[in-house]
């Protein structure tokens, strides 16, 4: 393994990076005033109803500054703002353990070993051989992508992966896929409530994760967390980021995004050209892919309540519950190709296409130099947020058209797809709620349902052949039967309520809203039935309209 | 000094070319015509000395935009600024001028002129008002700072896409004015067919992702009033000869300049349509082009 990535030198490096991104947070204010008026302002309102005594106390904390920055001199208001930059900053920088790294890497089917018995996780660290060995993990997790050519960038610029995202086990699971690939490990922003979680808690902490605190909505906050993620990156630190920005609560790929990291790497790129020290930043779409979502149905439940916005940051979903997890890794240990993680090709910060040498080419091939984007009329390399605003939101657009390229079809999205289509045409009204109340009214006949599906991943192959998606190995291959078979076995024993349940006169739905929720997966294809809502085919205006049902 | 490049040797390339000069940039005017000398501008046959110049306004006509473009991209980098003053979307997939510049292109910094502004009175340096459409804003500040003075203000807008459908939006309902006109219509019906016209309009363009606002601002209110008050406007002609009775291809003849609205009139009835969008006046303006007669259309317009 490759250890000369700079994630390796972190712990040490760590002062020095949040000395800078103290030292930028606090330069670039220039109205400190505002600033900490608008965190004491969100703080306040943030912690007024609450109950801890610890959270009291920086309540009482906060009205305080908010009575008395009138009164301050500017030069105390200056090194308010220090302190609190300093305190947030040392809150988001996370920790690199290369020991914790070195094992898990070789040993992250060790790391489900320790989910499914997570006090072994402890004697997990200091006997890794004890361990499920690495083949167990193999065949049941496919990774594939340019890696030869991911791994040369790796050594020439920064990497920045931008998968979907669909589940808590995502950075674990991309992690691991990083290591199959012969990438270095990337480091990434979590929530910080996923901290709370013991198990997940110990890998992230220790893998260069940083803390998020999506409680904190003031705009100091917002800015240490993007200076650090910039500075990460002028450093080299190879990056994740879900740039969904929370998990897909529908099943349906990432359509919008929310683009502030992704905008910092362009700001990170521009510093490095403008230092003189040019490092190239190079874009990874990449997809992840579960025969069935950890926690689908949780997700699924809160889409359609429409409250993610309130509930945006979710504690007692499947990923907190040990049973839940404990089922869910014994299915995907029990299924080969349960999960597909593919690495996109690489893209440079303004939509480029990149090659093996790291060289940016546009849409017609011609070599282009990335740093050209970041000057002005008379050459010079300036910093301009505006600018880069929009650079952001055309690669914003770039990415979610990579997303539906690279998605790669499983069984149980082909099925629910084809039962879903049966479903709808069998309800009374056509609109979306209607249709997910029919429960345990739809029998459809197994050959029925093999022969639709059989078409559908007819129809599925061409499409991968002009490049719109990719079809799971198995889907590929197999007969229609087989592949509702697969999908019945990946739906049995895991959900609570079985999604289709065989019978003697064929499969019944009994849980379309789970079978709404796989089938999303395939909406922005146009091959599933479209509800979501949002830009999803765009590129040329011609495609057909996509009908809003029930939902906006 | 602000140097830019204007492309295109016609009369709205040549009205660019000067307006810019009048301002004190230096400019490079590409053209492939015989054009007589020019002591404020700089006249080239050759795309990579236009790029010398940072800022490139494209002016030429809508059909041979892309190509125009191919060649120019291998001149340009990401530092360059391109900014069309072409009229019309791709007529098959709906693209406007910008997209295609962007795929025969590396650049991205992009923007549209459009705008009640006449070729004429840039020529001439007679005060009037144009926009110039981009998200970037450092787009907009190079178009202000090249052609803004005393006799040219310059608006702007971020909704590059909303510009763009405008001005083809505009092409569309002059005709359908120049019909009406013609076809006997009274001020009242005119102006109701307008704004029902332009309302119909806006929705369309939301509906390509474009703010409905733009198209009821300068660059769509403004462009179409100006264009109808034109004699000689060609959408305007064509509308006029249908009413007529006459052909297309007639109305195509005594125009003298391609006018793509005949083109695109029926495509956004399509698009429409498939997006589940009534567009009445839009449909309208299909039938006065499949050959109905005047009456026929416009004394059914408001019938329920």
């Amino acid at each position: 393994m490759d250890q000369s990535a700079p994630i390796f030198g972190f712990n040490s490096a760590r002062e020095g990076l949040v000395r800078e991104v103290v030292d930028r947070v606090t330069e670039s204010t220039s109205d400190p005033l505002f600033y900490l008026n608008d965190a004491a302002y969100f703080e306040i309102r943030r912690l007024e109803s609450a109950r801890r005594k610890k959270d009291r106390e920086r309540y009482a904390e906060w009205q305080k500054l908010a009575r008395t920055l009138g009164r301050m001199s500017p030069s105390e208001r200056t090194e308010k703002l220090r302190e609190l930059a300093k305190t947030y900053a040392w809150d988001v920088a996370g920790n690199f353990n290369p020991k914790v790294y070195g094992v898990s890497t070789r040993l992250v089917p060790g790391l489900v070993t320790g989910l499914l018995a997570p006090r072994t996780l402890a004697t997990m660290v200091q006997n890794p051989a004890e361990l499920l060995s690495l083949d167990a993990l193999d065949d049941k997790v496919v990774v594939e992508g340019p890696f030869e050519q991911l791994q040369r960038l790796a050594r020439r610029g920064t990497l920045v992966f931008v998968p979907t995202h669909l589940s808590n086990m995502d950075s674990i699971v991309f992690g691991y896929a990083l290591e199959r690939a012969g990438l270095p490990p990337a480091t990434y922003g979590a929530g910080k409530n996923l901290f709370t979680n013991p198990v997940l808690s110990f890998f992230m902490h220790n893998l260069g994760a940083y803390r998020v605190d999506r409680r904190l909505r003031h705009e100091l906050y917002k800015d240490v967390l993007k200076a650090y993620s910039c500075v990460l990156l002028e450093h080299g630190y190879h990056s994740l980021f879900f740039p969904g920005g929370t998990r897909s609560r529908s099943g349906g790929v990432e359509r919008r995004l929310k683009l502030g990291l992704v905008g910092s790497a362009i700001e990170a790129y521009a510093r490095t050209v403008r230092a003189g020290r040019e490092r190239r930043v190079f874009f990874v779409p990449a997809t992840i892919n579960y025969l069935i979502t950890l926690e689908a149905e949780t997700l699924i439940a809160d889409y359609l309540a429409e409250t993610g916005k309130s509930r945006y940051i979710i504690e007692d979903d499947e990923s907190s519950r040990l049973g839940r997890m404990v089922a869910f890794i014994r299915k995907l240990l029990g299924m080969e190709g349960s999960v597909v993680i593919r690495f996109g090709k690489p893209i440079d910060p303004f939509g480029n296409s990149v090659d093996e040498e790291g060289e940016s080419h546009d849409a017609r091939g011609r070599v282009v130099d990335p740093s050209s984007y970041v000057r002005d009329e008379q050459g010079k390399v300036v910093l301009d947020a505006a600018r880069d605003a929009q650079y952001t939101r055309e690669l914003g657009t770039r990415i979610c058209a990579d997303y539906l390229r690279e998605t790669v079809v499983m069984s149980t999205h082909l099925v629910a797809t084809v039962a879903f289509a049966r479903l709808r045409k069998a309800s009374p009204r056509p609109d979306l709620f209607t249709v997910l109340r029919q429960r345990d009214s739809v029998v459809v006949p197994r050959d029925e349902l093999a022969a639709e599906v059989r078409e559908l991943r007819d129809t599925l192959l061409d499409m991968e052949k002009r490049g719109e998606i990719r079809c799971g190995e198995f889907v590929r291959a197999a007969s229609g039967g087989d592949i509702v078979e697969r999908a019945l076995r990946a739906f049995a024993g895991y959900h609570t309520t079985p999604v289709l349940s065989p019978r003697e006169d064929g499969i019944a739905i009994t849980d379309p809203k789970l079978l709404y929720y796989y089938q999303n997966r395939l909406a922005g294809h146009g091959v599933a039935w479209d509800t979501l809502g949002g830009p999803a085919r765009t590129t040329k205006l011609d495609a057909a309209a996509p009908s809003l049902g029930g939902l906006r | 000094m602000s140097q830019v490049a204007i492309v295109g040797g016609g009369p709205w390339g040549i009205a660019l070319a000067r307006a810019a000069a009048r301002t004190g940039a230096s400019v490079i005017h590409y053209t492939r015509r015989e054009t007589k000398e020019s002591r404020l501008v700089e006249l080239t046959s050759s795309l990579e000395t236009a790029a010398r110049a940072k800022l490139i306004v494209l002016a030429v006509p809508s059909q041979v935009a892309r190509e125009v473009a191919r060649g120019l991209g291998d001149h340009v980098d990401g530092s360059h600024m391109i900014v069309h003053g072409v009229r019309g979307l791709d007529p098959e997939g709906l693209q406007t001028i910008s997209d295609i510049v962007r795929e025969e292109t590396p650049v991205r910094r992009l923007g549209a002129l459009g705008g009640p502004v006449q070729a004429a009175e840039l020529h001439h340096g007679t005060a009037s008002a144009i926009v110039v459409g981009s998200p970037y804003p450092e787009v907009i500040r190079a178009v202000t700072s090249g052609f803004s003075g005393p006799w040219l203000r310059v608006f702007s807008t971020n909704d590059l896409r909303g510009l763009e459908w405008a001005s083809a939006l505009v092409g569309c309902v002059s005709l359908g004015v120049g019909f009406a006109e013609s076809a006997g219509a009274g001020p009242g019906l005119l102006a109701a067919l307008i704004a029902r016209a332009m309302h119909d309009a806006g929705r369309i363009a939301a509906l390509a992702g474009a703010e409905e606002q733009t198209i009821y601002g300068l660059g769509g209110y403004g462009d179409l009033l100006a264009s109808i008050a034109l004699e000689k406007r060609p959408e305007v002609v064509v509308g006029r000869v249908l009413a007529q009775g006459r052909s297309v291809a007639e109305a195509i003849a005594e125009a003298e300049l391609r006018v793509e609205a005949i083109e695109l009139i029926p495509r956004l009835c399509d698009f429409a349509r498939s997006h589940g969008l009534k567009a009445p006046a839009f449909d309208g303006l299909a039938r006065m082009l499949e050959g109905q007669p005047g009456e026929d259309i416009l004394g059914r317009f408001f019938q329920v």
